[in-house]
């Protein structure tokens, strides 16, 4: 089966993760038998936090050990380096079930990301292959989309609250993305929104994959310190997820991908 | 130039008399080849060797190899007859047709060198880092579970064949060490010495340092003869002499 790459972007707080954490989980349970790589992109680590895990390692860990080994006047090859950010890579992914997780981490540095998201791009391309699906929770704003960190993806979601200020990030970001971005296809999923939330018809976006109301459930498991697998399967996000992905994958409900 | 003949010796030593398994290099027992970015998910995993806190050693030695043939080796259990996570060495001796002249020496055992990151047998995932001298790897449970499980030989047979693919690789000795009670620490030390030689030889072409008096490497250099006479043959050219 070819990788479905999933990518979920959008303004800070809008719930990407809470999104990204249940589209992990539904495709996990749905497809017992197909392997998941869920990547933690945001540095706030919060995917990872949301299954309960603690990656050993992160790729800004295994970024700065490169670096620091060049620093101190290790002058090997490329065909070294490689192979030593390979050995390391196996120690950041952390196997429960059928998922991976991978963080990108929290460079300690103050500064920009671009080195980090640029080997966050690599080790993408070098290990999507081994996964049925791979499920990028994006860093907040369009940094990642700028830097194509996520270049080859199948399905861009792009999250909203129902906020002018959220709905205006997406629509930068799908603008972007047109020029940046090759994918399949590309939806909206408005989140957090209030009963009486109506969608902007006039912003040139993308079709609405699901329009989720502020979830109580949701705040519950979140106060509670639970996982995302204790949120009722009749939870707004959960059902609201379930619906952009099957969307998205172009199947119906327990239909095979 | 000849480097690492002190601690060839010495590895050499540290085997039992006779390995528990040995083959001629022989192409059609080579493993299958795999995706060199597969990854071998732990619940497809038999075991992991030198995984899991168990110590692992690699290293790659250049010299003159006493028997004049490709042959693997293997001191300890074969890959079907491990059940757990291990601790795990991997030696592998080369001897080049002709061994160039400095610079050009370099660029043969960094070129040679170069090919255990280079492979990827099917259900036998190798990681190597090159700094730590170590070399980890998991095993699929289902190249165990064939009719014709998959074995050092075909292992080894594999690695010789892509060190065979240098024109200047004459003969290559690949040792698998999978011995619970080998002295794996004592090779890890030789292991570690081999890398400082490398970096000596290196340090000593790049930089150009002759000054004993004021190079890091000095206690290294004075127990290799090929770098002492690395370090007057450019004193003599230095010099004009």
């Amino acid at each position: 089966m070819e990788t479905k790459i999933f990518a979920f972007a959008g303004k800070g707080g809008v719930g990407k993760t809470s999104l990204s954490a249940a589209a992990v989980r539904i495709l996990s349970e749905r497809y017992p038998e197909k392997k998941i790589l869920a990547v933690d992109a945001d540095p706030a680590v919060g995917l990872l936090t949301a299954f309960g895990v603690e990656p050993a390692l992160t790729l800004d860990h295994v970024r700065l050990m490169i670096a620091e080994s060049i620093d101190k006047g290790d002058t090997s090859e490329a065909a070294a380096l490689l192979s030593e950010a390979r050995f390391h890579l196996l120690d950041c992914i952390t196997e429960v079930g059928n998922i991976s997780f991978l963080a990108i981490g929290r460079p300690e540095a103050a500064g920009c990301y671009c080195k980090v998201n640029a080997y966050l791009k690599q080790v993408l391309e070098m290990i999507s292959g081994n996964y049925d699906f791979v499920v990028i929770d994006g860093e907040a704003g369009i940094e990642q989309i700028n830097r194509r960190v996520m270049e080859n993806i199948t399905f861009l979601v792009l999250v909203s609250d129902g906020s002018m200020k959220g709905i205006r990030v997406i629509s930068t970001i799908n603008d972007v993305s047109k020029k940046l971005v090759s994918c399949k296809r590309t939806g909206v999923v408005f989140n957090r929104v209030t009963e009486e939330f109506i969608a902007p018809a006039d912003m040139g976006l993308p079709e609405i994959l699901a329009v989720i109301e502020d979830d109580q459930a949701q705040r519950e498991n979140d106060m509670r310190g639970e996982t995302v697998f204790s949120l009722p399967e009749d939870s707004p996000l959960y059902v609201g997820t379930e619906k952009a992905l099957f969307l998205l994958l172009g199947v119906e409900n327990d239909a095979a991908v | 130039m000849r480097l690492f003949d002190e601690v060839i010796a010495a590895v050499s030593a540290m085997f039992p008399p006779s390995p528990d398994k040995a083959a001629a290099y022989d192409e059609k027992l080579c493993a299958a080849p795999g995706d060199k970015n597969a990854i071998l998910f732990r619940g497809d995993t038999a075991y992991e060797l030198g995984g899991s806190g168990k110590i692992s050693v690699c290293s790659v030695l250049f010299g003159e190899l006493p028997k004049k043939a490709d042959t693997v080796c293997l001191y300890g259990p074969d890959l079907s007859e491990i059940d757990t996570d291990s601790a795990f060495a991997h030696v592998t001796f080369i001897q080049l047709r002709e061994n160039a002249a400095e610079d050009a020496y370099y660029e043969q055992l960094k070129q040679v060198g170069f090919t255990v990151f280079q492979v990827y047998p099917e259900g036998y995932h190798i990681r190597v880092s090159p700094s730590a001298g170590k070399e980890q790897v998991r095993v699929s449970k289902a190249a165990l579970r064939t009719a014709e499980p998959l074995s050092f030989m075909n292992v080894g047979c594999s690695l010789i064949r892509e060190f065979k693919k240098h024109p200047d690789v004459e003969y290559v000795k690949t040792v698998f060490i999978t011995k619970p009670d080998f002295d794996y620490r004592g090779l890890s030390a030789l292991a570690a010495k081999a890398r400082e030689i490398t970096d000596a030889f290196r340090h000593t072409l790049e930089s150009g340092e002759l000054d004993c008096a004021a190079c890091k490497m000095k206690p290294i250099c004075d127990t290799v003869e090929g770098l002492r006479e690395l370090h007057f043959n450019r004193e003599d050219k230095k010099n004009g002499t």
